[in-house]
């Protein structure tokens, strides 16, 4: 009795070890084959498990529709396209990313979604010289970690909060005080410092701060220290259900609609849906891509997107997907050729229009200058249809000023 | 100045006090959900000595079932009343074509089929309502705060606080005053006696894993409106429910409603000075129960 006892005990902090790690994603990945001559693989690291997984599917369905555009071929080559897991676990990621090298042929990388992880990532594309785009908050990869075969697709963080607070503070004149909630890894640090950089030009003050873990769910505790201080809106930075839960949790407590919530780097759409319409109320939510922005381009990957998606439109998500493979593709195309040195070449300088507007890419940090949106939620009774959550308020492309930018030397091939 | 400085020191400790109460009343609302759950689990455990890792699949189920049912009748209530028997029907059906054929079997293939219930319900829910998540919101006459003088605090939140502890009265009133609950205690004790005293033990099994599964959809539907719809709560939560019975102590139905008190506390509490650490603390808390009291706060065995 007593040994089955004990075997019960471990069975059980074994079951909390499974339950810790548990995933829902057993990509086992088999084959060490080299890419053929005539192709170039390139490799999707998205999040099929862990935090993220619900946008990882959408990140590489975006991904699809760009190669999809060019009957996945480019500059005379066909486009082998891979994907690995990236578990939202730095570790894991970089693991994966050094195997597809290895053993795919991978010559370039985007994704994943989380900075944390895209750390990791970047760092096996330098030791590897592959090229590597990426979209996420952190600064970073056109910061002080830039090199020469990374590339940053989001708009800067200075960029984005600069918005962010504009449109809060034109919207709540009388306004004086914020309080944030910021997720605790790399993304959220980096935007915290900006706001709490950028708040007194704007005449706010950042009354309270609190960090909560990847993932976090129950943010009452939070809520109610930031009630206590009484402040004019809560500023989140978190991402996806982070978000959503704590957005849901400020309106059980009556925060919202009495008062602002800024979502401040936000998926948009994948966030908004999993909203009710009385929680999106009063919300100021800033994204790097929302389905409503008026280009051609734009409404053709909207019109193909919405055929896989059952008709729900894209956001961040699988707007990043989008844009990072067509930057890809782009660089490809203008140097008629797939191999990194020259795609990197290309795109230093390039300048254009894309889906998302204007753009041009720097090529003393890699950073991709572009559109930057603020969005309005509007009430149920103004939506034209049950997707039309919010208007486009907003849209910044004003660069980081230089000295606050750390990348000093991006360094050579 | 000096006594200005008194003034503002004396304003700040009262902020302080009022805080760590409002913290208080959040972490009790926290807390008796996850005793629901444990108790669940506990009972589980504690008769069938199985870790039900299907658990959390459950409770997620619960909330889905909840969702659907609110959505179509436009009762919050009526919703709440139906779903968790939906999931004891799931809990009848793992126990009686599952669970039971592997009595005779090794402990480990117990734990793998659960385990493997429980990604078969996390996929079958992406199935029937898809990927993307849902909110629900409170009914209307829940809907909102209330000035509680100290603290403005959600009324759902009161009312979970309060319904969740007549629920666990009700049970613990069950399993100590009737004939039924008598049989549980007594398997939780002793099985082969129970068996040995004439009791079909399939019955008290399959009893058992419906209760268990009751408690997790209740849960469930209960937690909807303050955490939402996602295919992986599931996940989520079971990671939380077994530090509750770690730390309560095997087959103590007392001790995993005090324990899930105490997590919901702890998390609640430490978000005032370490919020970063709101997710560390619990595992902390198992940790030094292994360490100082292997056997929980309330565990015999």
């Amino acid at each position: 009795m007593r040994r089955q006892r004990r075997t019960i005990r471990r069975s059980l902090l074994a079951g909390l070890a499974l339950a810790l790690t548990a995933t829902a994603s057993f990509a086992v990945q088999i084959g060490a084959v080299q890419a053929a001559d005539d192709e170039v693989v390139i490799l999707g690291i998205w999040p099929q498990s862990g935090p993220y997984a619900d946008t990882g599917p959408l990140l590489d369905r975006g991904a699809r529709i760009a190669l999809n555009e060019v009957g996945h071929k480019v500059a005379g080559k066909k486009i082998k396209y891979i994907t690995r897991d990236s578990e939202t676990k730095a570790g894991i990621a970089a693991r994966r990313a050094q195997g597809a090298i290895e053993s795919d042929g991978v010559k370039f990388i985007v994704g994943p979604w989380s900075s944390g992880v895209a750390l990791a990532v970047t760092e096996v594309a330098k030791k590897n010289k592959i090229m590597y785009y990426f979209s996420g908050g952190t600064e970073d990869i056109s910061g002080k970690r830039c090199h020469k075969y990374a590339f940053m697709w989001a708009a800067n963080a200075w960029t984005a909060m600069d918005a962010n607070l504009k449109i809060f503070k034109k919207a709540n004149p009388d306004a004086k005080s914020i309080y944030l909630f910021v997720v605790d890894y790399a993304f959220g640090w980096t935007l915290q410092k900006y706001v709490e950089t950028l708040a007194p030009k704007y005449g706010l003050k950042v009354v309270g701060v609190d960090r909560h873990p990847l993932g976090h769910r129950e943010y009452s505790s939070f809520i109610v220290k930031a009630m206590a201080k009484n402040p004019d809106a809560v500023y989140m930075i978190n991402f996806g259900l982070d978000a959503i839960s704590a957005v849901r949790q400020l309106h059980n407590f009556g925060f919202t609609p009495k008062k602002p919530v800024v979502l401040s780097w936000s998926s948009g759409v994948e966030e908004l849906v999993q909203m009710d319409a009385k929680m999106r109320a009063n919300l100021i939510v800033g994204t790097n891509y929302y389905y409503t922005v008026d280009t051609p381009e734009n409404k053709a990957f909207v019109e193909a997107y919405k055929k896989q998606s059952g008709g729900i439109p894209p956001g961040y998500g699988p707007g990043a997907g989008y844009g990072l493979m067509k930057m890809v593709l782009r660089g490809m195309n203008k140097a008629n050729s797939v191999e990194p040195v020259d795609v990197i070449k290309a795109l230093e300088g390039e300048k254009g229009k894309n889906f998302v507007g204007d753009f041009y890419i720097n090529g003393r940090n890699h950073q991709t200058v572009r559109p930057f949106f603020v969005l309005r939620t509007k009430p149920e009774s103004k939506m034209a249809n049950k997707y039309d959550f919010a208007d486009i308020v907003d849209v910044s492309s004003t660069e980081q000023p230089r000295d606050m930018n750390q990348c000093k030397d991006i360094g050579g091939f | 100045m000096w006594l200005g400085f008194q003034t503002r020191r004396h304003y700040c400790e009262l902020s302080m006090t009022l805080l760590i109460i409002s913290q208080i009343l959040n972490g009790l609302a926290t807390g008796m959900l996850y005793a629901l759950l444990a108790v669940g689990l506990t009972l589980i455990l504690g008769v069938l000595n199985i870790p039900n890792f299907a658990h959390g699949a459950l409770y997620a189920f619960g909330a889905y079932f909840t969702f659907m049912i609110a959505s179509f009748t436009e009762s919050f209530y009526l919703a709440i009343l139906i779903a968790p028997f939906l999931v004891v029907l799931i809990g009848f059906l793992i126990e009686s074509q599952g669970v039971r054929r592997l009595y005779a079997a090794h402990h480990d293939y117990q734990l793998l089929f659960l385990f493997a219930v429980a990604l078969i319900l996390q996929e079958l829910i992406i199935v029937f309502w898809g990927p993307v998540g849902f909110s629900l919101l409170p009914p209307d006459d829940l809907a909102g705060a209330v000035d509680l003088g100290i603290i403005i605090y959600p009324k759902y939140r009161i009312a979970l606080l309060i319904f969740s502890a007549l629920v666990i009265l009700a049970l613990f009133f069950f399993i100590n005053k009737t004939d039924l609950g008598a049989i549980l205690r007594a398997g939780i004790e002793n099985r082969e006696m129970v068996t040995v005293l004439g009791i079909d033990i399939n019955r008290v099994f399959l009893l058992t894993f419906g209760l268990g599964a009751y408690l997790a959809g209740l849960a469930g539907g209960l937690a909807t409106p303050i955490l939402g719809l996602t295919p992986s709560m599931g996940l989520d939560i079971l990671p939380i429910c077994f530090v509750v019975v770690v730390v309560a102590g095997l087959g103590s139905i007392p001790g995993a409603i005090i324990a899930g008190i105490l997590v919901g506390l702890s998390q609640s509490i430490t978000t005032i000075w370490w919020p970063e650490a709101t997710n560390v603390v619990i595992y902390v808390m198992m940790g030094l129960t292994i360490i100082l009291r292997p056997q929980g706060l309330f565990g015999s065995r």
